[in-house]
């Protein structure tokens, strides 16, 4: 056998790691580019087939491969006119007068925050802070309040809700994310916390129980319908209440959108602290000891320890965790769906209180069939949480000890 | 040696992944025979031939129309039928049936007739000698207007069904049922009479406190909506008498459950919390299981669902088209579905099985017949796609309070416009 030679060893690079290429062409790449295709005509229920007579159409859709698709009644669908025509039906709302205003308005609220922040960084590189960070950031939160007060929030917010379905589908996702992220950090980093106490007994125990919900996700739906049996109006919180209290009137959780809004969020959470629990608690152990040790001898309570040890030694485990389940808490659906079916409804043609993008989606789709104008929906949702992600790539450096 | 044979099994690896992704021959489609000439004499069957059905049907249902398609394979013994349910028959037959691989027989409801023509899924039987002479001399008229579309034969009907109410004989007496099934305002004073009394509901509609827009429609029928959307794409949600519809649910919530679906209503006669639930045959082995003395009386003018056989365009492809359409016409004569109608409680669709003596003395039958008599046969056209989710949520919005009727039924309108204008029909 002789060595290896140039043609040679490419030759056989390549054909290793061919199958893996061709999977990626087949399953990733090529169904983004038959719904980008898609989503610039004007597929639907009226127009299902594909015209396999145009050569555009012969190439890129599998219907044509296998012969000719079906002739029924319709019409073949084509390009829309203007060819962006479902793009423009989706977001034209959001660049309104109105809807920009509210949008600015929203994000100047988060100026103080900002202000908060940049002082912070800048007190950093002095060698004694004249205030605490955590006073800065206090301050940032108390003017930010007080800027959403003064320029009035919730009425910008439902302006902005008033400017299209998609644009109201998508801001309530995001604020469900805003409201799910700290409530799983502080309730997994709390439960990691109780359990990283080495004085504590069975915790092995602990660790295995507190886990299984995260654990058993494939049974996440049974579990959720047993959920939405406790808020039903006939479930079981009605009915403990009502046997405690005399002409108690059953409240029906569901129908109400706050209550259900926080019921979502509830679920949600019972089913991602475990997540959030075990990979914090891998954290908390690869924090040295000694240096517990070093700030008691300095006389630091625990409160010190936790917020001048523990957080910031955790930053590197707990972003990608952050990051990895706000993104995936954004494209929640079947919890959301089995719960609430994105309801409580409040009247036809207005998504639901719950009715977050995935819902949304699934929804419309099965409702008009209007494939293109899905398939439009998709390509922005790529978009968006492809640049979320390249950021958060950034922002942890999860890929940094490859390319390095 | 050692690395030539790993290349060799890669190469070999990567060509099997290859072919496995390569399109398929389009043998089967390229290869139509001629079409055969229609004949209206019993087909003999001379090469061994498989037929293919995909169908809805399940569970007890299925045993005896099993049983009904194996005596047709006994007298003939050179077809095979074989019978398959796919998960989601509709992208199912997106992908089969352009590949040749679809059934030849399509088992399914009325309502599908449009959408699966428009895709050229299934072809129109006139062209196979089946004609509107034989329709309504063999079949009940609902069920013969809901296998019609454009025009043209889509299917031969098999049973029909929709909802009536299904009460417990043993909670609610004669009293607190309604004489009339049009007199909605006796249902009310009825209702609250029986609410008063016992503290119970009369009757549980899992279209009202869920979207629903098929359980609610006895509601918005009864009070005399012709239809929800019609075959040219027209929306009657507005209409004055939706609107009364709608305020009389508004009147109806105080003595009705404010959260309903298909397992809330089913516990709730079955643990004897409601009086009644209305409800279709396909709930009834489920109350004789829990060994609940029902009646059934009509109310309201509710859908009727025809369930139908339709022929696929492979079946033509394949040359099938001769035998799948005896076959069809054999499962939906009076005599098997007489004897289907005995065994699952249905009601047939051919007169000559719903005029038999056996079906005849079903109490299901006379219960669900007088429902479906007063009934709105289930659109075929694809339009009516978009009346489910607006009328649903209109419903669900009247009855949580989120809006009034009139504000409802308008969203309603303009959604389901909107969803008409979408399909780009």
């Amino acid at each position: 056998m002789v060595g290896w030679s140039g043609r040679r060893k490419t030759l056989t690079i390549l054909m290793f790691i061919a199958p893996t290429l061709l999977g990626i062409l087949v399953f990733s790449i090529y169904p983004l580019v038959l719904n980008t295709f898609i989503s610039l005509t004007n597929r639907g229920k009226f127009r299902p087939n594909p015209d396999c007579s145009s050569p555009i159409w012969n190439i890129v859709e599998p219907t044509c491969w296998l012969g000719e698709p079906p002739k029924g009644l319709a019409e073949p669908y084509a390009f829309n006119d203007p060819i962006l025509k479902n793009y423009t039906d989706l977001l034209g709302g959001l660049f309104t007068g109105a809807a920009l205003v509210a949008v600015a308005r929203l994000v100047l609220i988060l100026l103080p925050l900002w202000i908060a922040w940049y002082v912070n960084r800048r007190l950093d590189r002095q060698l004694t802070r004249p205030v605490s960070s955590g006073l800065i950031w206090l301050a940032g939160l108390v003017g930010a309040v007080l800027l959403g007060w003064l320029i009035n929030a919730p009425a910008a917010y439902s302006a902005l809700l008033k400017s299209g379905d998609f644009i109201m589908v998508n801001v309530r996702t995001v604020l469900y994310v805003l409201v799910c992220m700290p409530l799983f950090f502080v309730t997994g980093l709390v439960l990691a916390l109780i359990l990283h106490n080495q004085n504590l007994r069975g915790v092995p125990f602990f660790r295995v129980v507190l886990i299984i919900p995260w654990a058993a996700s494939t049974v996440a739906i049974m579990m959720t319908l047993i959920w939405q049996f406790f808020f039903r109006q006939q479930g079981t919180i009605n009915q403990l209440i009502g046997s405690a209290l005399n002409n108690y009137r059953p409240v029906t959780f569901l129908n109400s959108a706050g209550w259900a809004f926080a019921i979502v969020v509830l679920v949600n959470l019972w089913y991602t602290y475990g997540f959030f629990m075990v990979t914090l608690l891998g954290g908390l152990q690869s924090i040295p000891l000694d240096m517990y040790e070093a700030a008691e001898v300095d006389g630091a309570n625990w409160w010190k320890q936790l917020t001048s040890i523990t957080l910031p030694l955790l930053r590197p485990v707990a972003m990608p965790v952050i990051v990895l389940s706000s993104l995936t808490t954004y494209k929640i659906d079947a919890i959301v769906w089995a719960l609430t079916q994105g309801g409580p409804i409040a009247g036809a043609g207005t998504p639901g209180a719950t009715e977050f993008v995935m819902v949304h989606a699934y929804k419309q789709i099965f409702q008009t069939q209007a494939f293109g104008r899905m398939g439009a929906f998709a390509v922005i949702l790529f978009i968006a949480l492809f640049a979320a992600t390249l950021y958060s790539l950034r922002l942890t450096q999860i890929t940094k000890g490859a390319t390095e | 040696m050692k690395k030539s044979l790993w290349i060799l099994l890669t190469v070999i690896l990567a060509i099997g992944l290859l072919a496995a992704c390569s399109p398929k021959e389009p043998a089967a489609t390229a290869t139509a025979p001629a079409v055969t000439a229609p004949t209206a004499e019993p087909v003999v069957q001379d090469q061994p031939v498989t037929i293919s059905i995909w169908h809805q049907w399940s569970g007890d249902y299925l045993n005896a129309i099993t049983e009904a398609f194996n005596e047709y394979t006994v007298a003939h013994p050179n077809v095979t039928i074989d019978l398959s349910k796919p998960e989601d028959t509709s992208n199912a037959l997106s992908v089969a049936i352009p590949a040749g691989e679809g059934p030849d027989i399509i088992g399914w409801a009325n309502d599908q007739i449009g959408t699966q023509a428009l895709a050229g899924n299934i072809v129109p039987l006139g062209d196979y000698g089946i004609d509107l002479t034989f329709l309504n001399s063999t079949y009940e008229p609902a069920a013969v207007r809901g296998v019609v579309w454009q025009n043209m034969i889509w299917g031969l009907p098999e049973s029909q069904e929709g909802i009536a109410m299904v009460y417990n004989k043993d909670l609610v007496s004669d009293e607190y049922l309604p004489t009339n099934p049009l007199d909605f305002e006796e249902l009310l004073t009825k209702a609250q009479a029986f609410y008063n009394a016992t503290g119970k509901y009369l009757v549980c509609n899992q279209g009202l406190g869920n979207p629903d827009a098929y359980h609610v429609a006895p509601i918005y029928f009864g009070h005399g909506v012709s239809e929800y959307v019609d075959d040219q794409g027209m929306v009657h949600l507005n209409s004055p008498e939706a609107l009364a519809a709608g305020e009389w649910m508004v009147r109806f919530k105080a003595f009705a459950p404010a959260e309903t679906s298909h397992d809330i209503c089913k516990a709730m006669i079955v643990e004897g919390n409601a009086g009644a639930w209305w409800t279709g045959p396909w709930a009834i082995a489920d109350l004789e299981a829990a060994g609940i003395n029902y009646g059934i009386i009509p109310m309201g003018k509710p859908f009727v669902g025809i369930k139908a056989l339709l022929l696929s365009k492979n079946a033509v492809d394949r040359g099938n088209q001769a035998v799948a359409i005896d076959i069809m016409k054999y499962f939906t004569s009076g005599s098997v579905q007489a004897k289907i109608a005995a065994a699952n409680k249905t009601i047939p669709a051919p007169t000559a099985a719903l005029m038999d003596s056996a079906v005849q003395a079903l109490p299901s039958l006379r219960g669900f017949g007088a429902s479906l008599n007063l009934g709105v046969p289930m659109a075929n056209t694809p339009y009516a796609g978009a009346q489910w989710g607006p009328v649903g949520d209109a419903t669900t919005a009247i009855w949580n309070g989120a809006q009034t009727p009139q504000e409802a039924l308008d969203a309603a309108q303009a959604a389901a416009e909107k969803a008409i204008d979408d399909m780009g029909g």
